[in-house]
């Protein structure tokens, strides 16, 4: 039935309709445009908001993809130990992850804790020769020293790691409870640390069981003593029997005994060193109170403690302190409080409590567990070095003032945490790396803190360091990509899968782990609610929706190519990209 | 198979027998049953086509026109504003030379604001190089929308099926709906010829300067011309398939008539009934049906009108500030007649917005047309409005 013309049928000189006679790719339409598109990658807020340094956003792309194996080279490569901070971590990455102004934020934490503990399934790796002469010493197997270790280790060194304790991993071992942090988890995840040729003396505290003096054969020593006097709660009789710090308590306890606490346990404080010592006088047996002096607003302990310790049956008695201790016997018996109020706010910005003049009470009290703080103990450390009441005074990668020992963790000024800690091991490793290199005659620039952070505020990367990143980056720029940079209109909400716990009445049967995190399955799930915020994930929007069809696939799989000799410069790729991986530029310039 | 059903589905299943393969539509007023009707056949699985929904009739129409350029047979429909949105897409639609199809649902233009039949909204697109073809009849809507498959596949070009507002779109007749087989006999799938190739890229619709436009131009007028053939063709076709023909006009009981009437769309019916009463009194009235408006059926019209001793134009429209669209039409076709055959041509003006055409209304232009010789030929006279 046909009789109309085929494209090439020319009559009157022409063809049937307006077609060029060639494809279109001599029309140089690029010359046209004033700015043109470039792919660059930015920060995803979650890794500049993580205390460690993960590459969290790039971890995640990974598990989106299916690759479990290049997540976890990925994580491991910032974080020892995934397993250990998957489970006690605040997740403070979470508080600023774009998401949460769309839904909810990704559950990061139970990303990383499924990740860690498929690493732990892993068959452990052969021993590790150190590649480089020069040895370091690590003052304490918390978690500042495992890190410091483990990165130097990496880095080619050896190392050996001094702990006082009769177990490796300080805080980890001694302070948290079992209940939220397995112990034998912990262990596994040391030793596949240790695996990386680390030596790790346990009941050999530098200054009494190994002298000061035997340091003296390392090229480089790294102090991470951590806090653990535990601060005075201030009260009339605070030495009656039956009063005791409550990090002594805890340490008790996770060296396997079971104190007699009697029926009545009041614990003073609002960290979660309170909350630790609480919950498990709960499970000891004992009815518990917490004394604190202000409101439940001002607790530092997180919301995630409070409310486990509030659901499992602790009592509270807010803006109370602790007077006079009363003995029966010569034991305790009694707590008398004098209730307070709010005043003006102190240096910490938290208003200050103050007493309430005739408003005293008493609670019965069996035992008193103090917990209002730890303070470090300058005078075990056997060098000179500068310090005021609570910190050693250190630069930004830990160098103390004698350009020798570098220091980390909860002795340096910095928040008491242990992805604070795990850090500060981190830069610590980082600074004598480069001091030890230099030293050998290598030409080595010195840490810049800016270019080797996450954003302006995160902490310094191994990887950039290394200059070793396996993640191929488009024209990486260090800045974080806030939400509204996002384009949310290619998201889908999805809730967050929430961890799963154990019930209360399991909880307070024993040392039972509570926070049971997700399945592998929801886990992964979860980590495709991630954004990849900043960073191109080929997706291929820009590809789909370039008017010019002026965007092309490496052949490599690495990302994009954008024909300039067509490319427009309209701009819609850039708009269309969810993630705010993509700019504008002048052209020419 | 005879059923009872309305213009909107007797559109639907016209397009569903010729088997289209991409609909595209705005699902919201002025939009109609018809794709309604379409959506739901490709959503059961009794139509293979792709449907696409869009925001705009303009999307609508440009998605037709990519599913056309690459060889796709594309159908969509609309109605009034809807069919003014496309207005650009049009222009694209026949000057790119594809053979989309589309059924618009004769509605008034707003303001006011109305739902009701008359013929402006498609006459306002008169001039875009779309063939347009009127019915009168749900079976006609039917046979023509699987004729014009044929008829814009053979020439090129785009064809507007055009059906009354209610008096057809919602109003139901029985309708004999062809078996698939005969349907397939008749439109096999489409071979295009004008197509993207990804084997030899082109652009299409590239810059055309004034050396090639004027010649682009006239192939283009060349193929409604062509179009003129082929739409008598493929009538003569299906009549030969089904029984039912109509030509690009039709002529009814002109016989020896003193006066003819020239109408389309549904006042037809209504006109051969007048036709037929004033026939039993013996009066020569006669009757003639436009249904193809572009190409316009010049040749057939000063045949049938050469002649006879007076001609009532009746126009469902109204291009203000000038008068009836068809009459002005017929009497640019006429002009060319030898005086003493060039017959006097009274316009009249009626049923806009929907108003309804009674056999009263046209008995009244028979009666102002045959007693009334003085009136003007060239004013057209509006009827049944309030004085």
């Amino acid at each position: 039935m046909s009789r109309g013309a085929p494209i090439t049928d020319r009559v009157h000189g022409v063809p049937p309709v307006a077609v060029s006679d060639s494809d279109t790719t001599v029309n140089r339409t690029g010359s046209w445009k004033y700015i043109r598109p470039v792919y660059r990658d930015r920060v995803a807020p979650c890794n500049e908001g993580c205390p460690v340094g993960i590459d969290i956003e790039a971890y995640m792309n990974e598990l989106r993809e299916g690759r479990v194996d290049a997540a976890l080279a990925l994580l491991l490569r910032e974080n020892p130990m995934p397993a250990v901070t998957g489970r006690v971590c605040y997740h403070p990455c979470e508080s600023v992850c774009n998401r949460r102004n769309y839904d909810e934020s990704v559950s990061i934490h139970a990303v990383e804790r499924a990740l860690g503990d498929m690493a732990l399934e892993a068959p452990p790796a052969p021993p590790e020769t150190p590649t480089r002469k020069e040895r370091v010493a690590v003052i304490g197997s918390g978690p500042a020293g495992l890190a410091c270790a483990f990165h130097l280790a990496r880095f080619g060194y050896g190392v050996t790691v001094f702990e006082a304790a009769p177990e490796p991993g300080g805080i980890l071992r001694l302070g948290i409870p079992e209940y939220r942090l397995p112990k034998d988890l912990l262990a596994r995840e040391i030793a596949r640390i240790q695996s990386l040729g680390i030596t790790i003396k346990t009941n050999a505290r530098v200054g009494a069981d190994v002298p000061w003096t035997a340091l003296d054969a390392f090229d480089a020593v790294f102090v991470g003593t951590g806090v653990h006097r535990s601060l005075s709660v201030g009260m009339e009789s605070e030495d009656t029997p039956g009063i005791r710090p409550g990090l002594g308590f805890l340490q008790e306890v996770n060296l396997g005994g079971r104190p007699e606490l009697g029926r009545r346990v009041v614990v003073v404080g609002g960290g979660n060193t309170a909350m630790d010592c609480a919950r498990t006088a709960l499970r000891l047996g004992s009815e518990t109170l917490v004394l604190y002096r202000r409101t439940r607003a001002e607790m530092p302990a997180t919301d995630e403690e409070v409310e486990e310790a509030q659901a499992e049956g602790v009592q509270f008695q807010f803006l109370a302190a602790p007077v006079r201790a009363k003995s029966k016997d010569g034991r305790l018996s009694g707590v008398e409080c004098i209730r307070m109020k709010l005043g003006e706010a102190d240096a910490s910005g938290r208003r200050r409590p103050v007493p309430i003049p005739g408003s005293e009470f008493t609670v019965p009290a069996d035992t008193l567990l103090g917990a209002i703080g730890e303070g470090p103990d300058f005078e075990a450390l056997g060098a000179d070095l500068d310090h005021d009441d609570w910190t050693l005074a250190t630069d930004a990668f830990g160098t103390t003032t004698d350009a020798r020992i570098t220091a980390g963790g909860d002795i340096i000024d910095q928040p008491h945490t242990v992805a604070h800690a795990l850090g500060a091991g981190k830069r610590a490793a980082v600074a004598i790396d480069a001091r030890l290199r230099r030293e050998a005659g290598e030409t080595v620039d010195a840490p810049d803190l800016a270019a080797l952070r996450y954003g302006r505020l995160g902490n310094v990367t191994a990887t950039r360091w290394r200059g070793d990143d396996p993640v191929v980056r488009n024209g990486a720029v260090n800045k974080v990509v806030p939400y509204e940079e996002l384009n949310p209109a290619h998201f889908t909400p999805v809730r967050v899968h929430p961890d799963r716990r154990l019930s209360v009445e399991r909880s307070l049967e024993g040392f039972d782990e509570v926070n049971l995190g997700l399945t592998r399955e929801l886990a992964m799930a979860e980590a495709r609610r991630c954004f990849n915020c900043g960073v191109c994930n080929r997706c291929e929007l820009c590809l789909i929706f370039c008017p010019d069809v002026a965007i092309s696939r490496r052949p490599d799989g690495t990302g994009f190519e954008i024909d300039y000799d067509h490319c427009k410069g309209c701009g819609l790729c850039n708009a269309e990209c969810p993630r705010g991986a993509m700019a504008m530029t002048r052209e020419g310039l | 198979m005879k059923k009872v059903i309305v213009g909107n589905h007797a559109v639907a299943k016209g397009a569903q027998l010729a088997r289209v393969e991409v609909i595209s539509a705005y699902p919201i007023t002025p939009q109609t049953q018809i794709v309604e009707e379409l959506s739901e056949l490709c959503a059961d699985g009794k139509l293979a086509a792709k449907f696409i929904k869009v925001e705009s009739e303009h999307s609508a129409m440009a998605a037709c026109i990519g599913a056309s350029a690459v060889g796709a047979r594309a159908f969509t429909a609309t109605s009034a504003q809807g069919l003014a949105l496309m207005h650009e897409l049009l222009h694209w639609a026949a000057g790119g030379r594809h053979p989309v199809v589309m059924a618009d649902v004769n509605r008034a233009m707003a303001p006011g604001w109305s739902i009701w039949t008359d013929q402006n909204d498609s006459l306002s697109q008169r001039d875009t190089g779309w063939i347009q073809l009127y019915c009168e009849t749900n079976q006609e809507v039917l046979d023509t929308t699987i004729q014009a498959f044929k008829l814009a596949e053979t020439v090129d070009l785009p064809v507007m099926v055009i059906l009354d507002a209610f008096f057809l779109s919602h109003t139901s007749e029985p309708v004999d709906i062809p078996e698939q087989d005969l349907v397939d006999g008749f439109l096999p799938r489409r071979e295009a010829r004008l197509k993207l190739d990804v084997d030899d890229p082109r652009a299409f619709g590239a810059l055309a300067r004034p050396d090639v436009y004027m010649e682009m131009r006239l192939r283009q007028q060349e193929a409604m011309e062509e179009a003129r053939r082929v739409m008598v063709e493929v009538d003569a076709e299906w009549k030969q398939l089904t029984g039912r023909g109509y030509g690009p006009i039709e002529c009814y009981r002109t016989e020896d008539a003193k006066l003819l009437l020239v109408t389309s769309g549904t006042m037809t019916s209504t006109a051969r009934f007048v036709v037929n009463e004033l026939r039993d009194r013996d009066e020569k009235v006669g009757l003639v049906k436009v249904k193809m408006f572009r190409p316009f059926p010049t040749d057939d019209l000063r045949r049938v009108l050469a002649g006879v001793p007076r001609v009532a134009v009746l126009d469902r429209n109204i291009s203000p500030g000038h008068g009836g669209i068809f009459a002005e039409e017929i009497r640019s076709a006429l002009y060319d007649l030898p005086p003493a055959e060039r017959p006097p041509l009274h316009g009249y003006v009626l049923g806009l917005g929907g108003r309804d055409v009674t056999p009263e209304v046209i008995r009244d232009v028979v009666v102002r047309s045959l007693e009334s010789p003085a009136a003007s030929e060239r004013e057209d006279l509006w009827v049944g409005v309030n004085s």
